[in-house]
């Protein structure tokens, strides 16, 4: 992000397409991935080393993207391929293309970086572990990251869902790749099917919008955002079908609909039940799709067309709403697991609750801000967790642990800093974005915003309070005090192809809360908010800081009569010296807990308090029964009514089907009887036959 | 001429393989059928149809027409042709029919050449309901399909063979009586305008106008509407729609595995191209009349929704996929009355993309069953390990039959739902389509659970022998057809746009429309 | 000199009943199959005595083929005969009842 001021124009990585090539960069995992379906077995390291070429290619291609942009290339916009072409405008054309503007090169920058350290990670985690099937393990990660890369260019909203189910697909393969247990079995059918019921909405979604606008693009004049924007502005929805409905009343049932998609992917309540279960695949898995990439997908699914969600109130606290609460719901789970993993999944949940708020709260850049950081020190947390349970002999009770930080510096290194961004400890970089989702929230519900904003805002108070918590218990109870059993006491040494990644993942989570320390805005230079600058297009060049994909424009349409109409308040304090209030209030708020924390575990032999909690532990614990309602309703209702149908067809509508062949049958029975194999009967009865007839011809022909 | 050559290979190659002994059968129909699978493909290159094959201005590819005979007043011809809506299905005929004979070669061990002569015949007969255009001779090749199936199924199928045979063969027979009076209402009906029984002139002959001549004592816009119900109950126990479904699974689990394929790959097809064009094509009027359009939608509706509901109850692989392809059948239903652009082109890529889908399911579960002898989801579990290349394209079938994108299922569930959403004729189109779109899930629960109970976890079947890997001529029909579905998935356009071309003038006999498209 | 139809017909009647009334009664199959003949002929005598009274050659043509149809079947039924002879050691048509229900 170096060169955010452009620099002279044209510069770029030798030998690396940028911006033009984009296309190539996403390409080449897929090739990776049928190179690696077809002759894994005879690859070296079983195709790792060329998923870590072809990651490595792809990272490259994003940062040059990144500083082409930066360098004001402009954004390319491109129809690449058309799936169906309809004919004579009859209907409506269906294709894929790129979209590479500030917020897809920099998810696609993200996305590159953690797949590269996952496969680097791997090489330790999977392949010095000896595991058989890595072929697999590598064709399914390459076809993971053309998958999402190939989500985060797509240019319009069907490619998107497109790459929405297959980026599903690659979390079955897997969540599933251990497929011998039956729990990694299970637990991928869960992800699946949880994820599917949220894309069913989002399926709807995208038919809607096409039915409505007759296009999906999210760009360009003639995209879906534009168009709705310009019917609301003019308030003559004419060129849209609206199938009877009030335009704003419509597009806000639309964006429900397509957030349906995104609570399912991005794990939000109440379909959060999958996340937790998924962390049944191998722990680089959890770290690229779990936690950093796919998850994302939800929340970047909605920054995309957040031009369209700035035109519906109700949408938009809907959206904060389920952020906040899921927040705040997900991290009074986090805080009794006992399991590191299940630690990091709910929190995982927790903080994609943080970019819902800020979504919905009016922070676009707030939360595109937190999917930035939180991909790096999740990433890195999960990773750090990887070594630990590979130390530990796959051990993931952290209650098992203890004193691993002498053993294990690096790690604990990495992991602290990690713990430190997500506890959002000043200077790390969850600090910075978490604050500024709370901040955006909070001066759109004091610029008179709904009530709900309030509310979503005291929820995602309370999870800072609850996430400094739970992230320092985790911090102490594996790295502090005396190891407590046999493999903390000498765990393995952690090799140096895992060690790479932590150590840059952790250098990033201290550092990338720089990008922009909004907090500070009072005391800073203004061109020191680098992201919002980014995300303004202000490198990018003059047509695309006009056009409608910029920060800038989200917040005119929130904030204009016919969108959303939010302002901002601040409380009578001034906007930086809010700012600074905010952050100092969310600091105190973490370091408290995190005190606590320390007061409560810090010891050689902490005791496990949790349990003074009683039954309310006994709630958490069991996830508030969420799994329990579903499965119930999986099996208590919709197995018994499908038998019940079951036994309706094969009872009543085959039974007719079967009860006429059953009458012929009997009757044949009866009639066969006649059949006696005496020709003369058969002529007796012939001869019988015809006088009944002449009897017949003869009353109605009047001889008689 | 090329059809006339399609038709006379095939048949040949039956009468041959009928003739030849049982050792060499296999191999010999496996090479016939390369026959007419290569004209087809090579017809593919020459296809230069344009508009719909019963409509007027429409360009007929190797359209031949020969009077045949008088009958009263009636000509009757030999008249065959393809358009963009029967030639997809042509090839998808020669194409199923080569990969169900090689993917016999394992599980069918007695009467051969009889078995492949049957196969053959049958593959004949496909061929000349796709592409009659000709009322008489449709007929006669869509009644000859029944036969060689009902001993297909009740020769070498399972323990209740015989009871599934005459069931698939009573009650298709009883549609298609109750389909052929629908029809001779219409015919009667014009009077004595009709001099021939061409598909084509029937269709616009009931275009020019009213019905001149009582029938039954029902004329006019009556006749038409008692003929659409007549034609569309025959047809709807061919799709099968329910309640008129229950034929089939018993066919589907009794009958051997390549013979399901073809019936559910090109069969079931039968109905719904049949329904294409003579309810939705011929009296589409009928068709976009208000309280009908509700109630074809419904009844799709109900039978995407109730056919998934009974998969999910059920535990035989076989029964699962049997009862799904009803639920993918009703989408069809739902793509056809909807008389928008993309939901008929849909509906009808969705006849090919399920050919295959289903196709490759029954294929893929008799591959399992060769090596397991069970189909039962409970007694297997973990055979990903047993046989790897079998499981994971049975996984890979699996994600197609859910939809997923890049398949050709998702292409066509996709064009379906868009077209519906949007249609006009059919009131609350929204809501039906939301509904139906729920099939997607369902779909996706018992698949799952199929996939977890007997593709993962720990091996479980107990069996006194080992489980090998299933040999290569097995596996490579599922290959084949794997690629294909990916291929129409990614590229749905080489066959979409035909489609759409012969669709095109349907559309516009809708009046609702008045020539305005969206 | 013609005889009036009436009188042909009484006679083809009388024939036609007597037939009858052999395959109705008789159990031989033997003469079962003459009493066949006999309806048989009682048909052809009315052909016969149509086409004398139209003038119409149809009818005796029809005699022709009707007459060669009666040879053909006797020499199907004695076969038939024969062979239930061989199977049933009788040639009583109450016996061969196997091929029933």
């Amino acid at each position: 992000m170096v060169g955010l001021t452009p620099l002279s124009a044209g510069f770029s990585l030798p030998f690396v397409p940028g911006i033009g090539g984009v296309e190539v960069t996403v390409l080449f995992p897929l090739v990776t991935f049928l190179l690696i379906l077809a002759f894994g077995r005879y690859l070296p390291f079983k195709g790792a080393y060329l998923g870590i070429v072809s990651t490595g290619v792809g990272f490259l291609v994003a940062v040059a993207t990144v500083i082409q942009l930066a360098t004001g290339a402009g954004i390319r916009h491109e129809t690449l391929h058309t799936l169906v072409a309809g004919v004579e405008g009859a209907g409506v054309t269906l294709t894929f293309g790129v979209l590479i503007d500030p917020l897809s090169a920099l998810m696609l920058t993200i996305v590159g970086l953690i797949s590269l350290l996952v496969h680097v990670f791997s090489l330790g985690y999977m392949n010095a572990e000896g595991e058989i099937d890595l072929p697999r393990y590598y064709a399914a990660l390459s076809l993971f990251t053309f998958s999402m890369m190939a989500f985060v260019i797509s240019d319009n909203l069907l490619m998107s869902f497109v790459f929405f189910e297959l980026v599903g697909l690659c979390s079955y393969l897997l969540i599933g790749f251990w497929y011998r247990k039956p729990g990694p079995a299970s637990a991928a059918k869960k992800a699946f099917l949880v994820t599917r019921f949220g894309d069913y909405f989002f399926l709807i979604g995208v038919v809607a919008v096409l039915g409505t606008f007759g296009t999906a693009q999210f760009a360009g004049t003639e995209s879906f955002v534009t168009m709705a924007e310009t019917a609301l502005e003019s308030g003559d929805a004419s060129g849209i079908n609206t199938f009877g409905f009030g335009a704003q009343t419509w597009f806000t049932v639309i964006g429900l609909l397509v957030l349906g998609g995104a609570v399912g992917k991005s794990a939000q309540f109440p379909l959060h039940t999958w996340l937790p279960d998924a962390m049944e695949g191998p722990t680089p898995v959890s770290a690229l799709i779990h936690a950093a990439t796919m998850v994302a997908a939800g929340v970047y699914l909605i920054a995309r067309m957040y031009g369209f969600y700035a035109l519906s109130p109700t949408a938009l606290s809907v959206i904060a709403l389920v952020g906040g609460f899921t927040a705040f719901f997900a991290a009074t789970m986090a805080l009794v697991k006992q399991e590191l993993k299940q630690v990091l999944a709910y929190s995982t949940i927790s903080q994609y609750g943080y970019m819902m708020l800020a979504l919905g709260g009016g922070g676009y850049l707030a939360a595109v801000f937190h999917l930035t950081t939180h991909a790096i020190f999740k990433a890195l947390l999960f990773l750090g967790a990887g070594a630990i349970i590979i130390s530990m002999h796959h051990e993931e009770n952290m209650w098992e642990m203890g004193g691993l930080k002498d053993e294990l510096r690096t790690t604990y290194l990495a992991f602290l800093a990690g713990s430190l961004a997500l506890a959002g400890i000043f200077p790390f970089a969850g600090f910075w974005s978490k604050d500024e989702v709370l901040y955006e929230t909070l001066i759109h519900a004091l610029g008179g915003g709904s009530p709900v904003l309030f509310v979503a805002y005291a929820l995602g108070l309370l999870a800072v309070i609850m996430t400094a918590f739970y992230t320092f218990r985790m911090v102490l109870l594996t790295f502090h005090g005396e190891p407590r059993t046999d493999a903390a006491e000498d765990p393995h040494a952690v090799s140096l192809s895992m060690k790479v990644p932590l150590v840059v993942l952790g250098v990033l989570s201290v550092v990338a809360g720089l990008l922009n320390m909004a907090v500070l805005k009072s005391v800073l230079p203004k061109d020191a908010l680098l992201l919002e600058r980014w995300l303004n297009g202000e490198t990018v060049g003059g047509e695309f800081a006009e056009g409608a994909l910029t920060a800038e424009h989200y917040h005119h349409v929130l904030t204009s009569e016919y969108g959303a109409g939010y302002t901002a308040g601040y409380g009578g304090l001034g906007e930086g010296t809010l700012a600074l209030v905010g952050g100092v209030v969310a600091l105190v708020l973490a370091v408290i807990p995190a005190l606590v924390a320390w007061r409560l575990y810090g010891g050689a032999d902490p005791d496990p308090h949790m349990t003074n909690l009683g039954s309310l532990r006994t709630l958490l614990m069991n996830n508030y029964y969420q799994d329990e309602y579903q499965v119930w309703l999986a099996r208590g209702v919709t197995l018994p009514v499908a038998t019940l149908a079951n036994k309706f067809d094969q009872g009543l509508l085959d039974g007719i089907v079967d009860g006429s062949g059953g009458v012929s049958l009997f009757a044949g029975g009866r009639f066969q009887r006649l059949q006696s194999g005496v020709v003369t009967t058969y002529v007796a009865l012939l001869a019988l036959g015809l006088l009944v007839l002449l009897l017949v011809f003869a009353v109605t022909g009047g001889w008689l | 001429m090329l059809i006339e050559l399609l038709l006379a290979a095939t048949f040949l190659s039956a009468l041959w393989v009928f003739v030849a002994s049982d050792e060499t059968a296999p191999k010999l129909a496996a090479w016939l059928s390369l026959v007419p699978l290569g004209l087809s493909l090579y017809m593919w290159t020459q296809f230069d149809a344009a508009g719909n094959g019963l409509l007027a201005g429409s360009e007929i590819a190797f359209e031949t027409q020969i009077d045949w005979f008088q009958f009263g007043q009636y000509t009757l011809q030999y008249h065959v042709g393809v358009d963009g809506v029967s030639f997809p299905l042509v090839v998808l005929v020669t194409v199923l029919t080569t990969l169900a004979i090689i993917s016999s070669w394992t599980p069918i061990d007695e009467r051969q050449s009889q078995f492949y002569g049957l196969m053959l015949l049958i593959e004949m007969a496909l061929l000349g309901v796709f592409t009659s255009l000709d009322f008489f001779l449709w007929f006669i090749f869509w009644e000859a399909v029944l036969i060689p199936m009902y001993f297909l199924i009740a020769v070498w199928g399972g323990p209740r063979r015989k009871y599934a045979g005459a069931k698939f063969l009573l009650y298709t027979n009883l549609g298609s009586l109750v389909m052929f009076v629908g029809l001779f209402m219409l015919v009667l009906g014009l009077g004595d305008s009709l001099t021939q029984l061409s598909l084509p002139a029937i269709a616009q002959g009931l275009q020019a106008g009213e019905l001149s001549r009582p029938v039954f004592g029902l004329a006019g816009a009556d006749l038409r509407a008692v003929a659409f119900l007549l034609l569309f109950l025959g047809f709807a126990v061919k799709v099968p729609v329910v309640p008129f479904h229950t034929w089939l699974p018993d066919a589907h689990v009794q009958a051997p595995s390549p013979v399901s394929v073809i019936l559910a790959g090109v069969l079931l097809k039968m109905g719904t191209y049949a329904l294409l064009r003579f309810n939705f094509t011929m009296l589409a009027d009928v068709a976009t009349s208000s309280p009908a359009a509700e109630i074809i939608a419904a009844v799709g509706v109900v039978s995407v929704i109730y056919g998934a509901m009974l998969a999910l109850a059920q535990r035989d692989l076989k029964r699962i996929v049997a009862y799904s392809s009803i639920s993918s059948m009703g989408y069809v239903i739902v793509g056809l009355v909807a008389f928008t652009p993309h939901g008929m082109s849909g509906a009808t890529f969705q006849m090919v993309s399920h050919g295959l889908i289903s196709g490759l399911l029954f294929m893929s579960v008799g591959v399992l069953y060769n090596a397991t002898h069970t189909r039962m989801v409970g007694d297997m579990g973990g055979l990903a390990d047993k046989m790897p290349l079998t499981a994971w394209i049975f996984v890979a079938g699996s994600f197609a039959y859910m939809g997923l994108p890049l398949m050709s299922g998702f292409v066509a569930e996709v064009l379906i739902f868009i077209g519906a959403f949007d249609s006009t004729v059919v009131a609350g189109a929204p809501v039906f389509t939301a509904i139906a779109m729920f099939g997607i899930v369902i779909v996706a629960g018992y698949l799952l659970w199929a996939m977890q109970r007997a593709i993962f976890g720990p091996f479980e079947l107990e069996t006194d022998y080992d489980i090998e890997p299933a040999p290569v001529h097995d596996v490579a029909p599922l290959a084949v057809l794997l690629g294909l579905i990916i291929l129409l998935g990614i590229q749905p356009d080489l066959v979409y746009e035909a489609i759409q071309d012969a669709i095109g003038p349907v559309l516009e006999l809708n009046s609702v429309f008045g020539g305005e498209l969206r | 000199m013609a005889v009036a139809p009436g009188w042909y017909l009484l006679l083809s009647a009388a024939v036609f009943c007597i037939g009858l009334f052999g395959v109705l009664v008789r159990r031989n199959a033997l003469i079962f199959l003459m009493s066949v003949e006999l309806m048989i002929n009682a048909a052809n005598i009315n052909l016969v005595a149509f086409s004398l009274v139209y003038g119409n050659i149809t009818g005796q043509t029809f005699v022709l083929f009707l007459t060669a149809l009666a040879a053909a079947e006797v020499a199907v039924g004695v076969g038939i005969i024969l062979v239930v002879n061989r199977n049933f050691d009788s040639i009583d048509i109450t016996d061969a009842v196997t091929m029933r229900w």
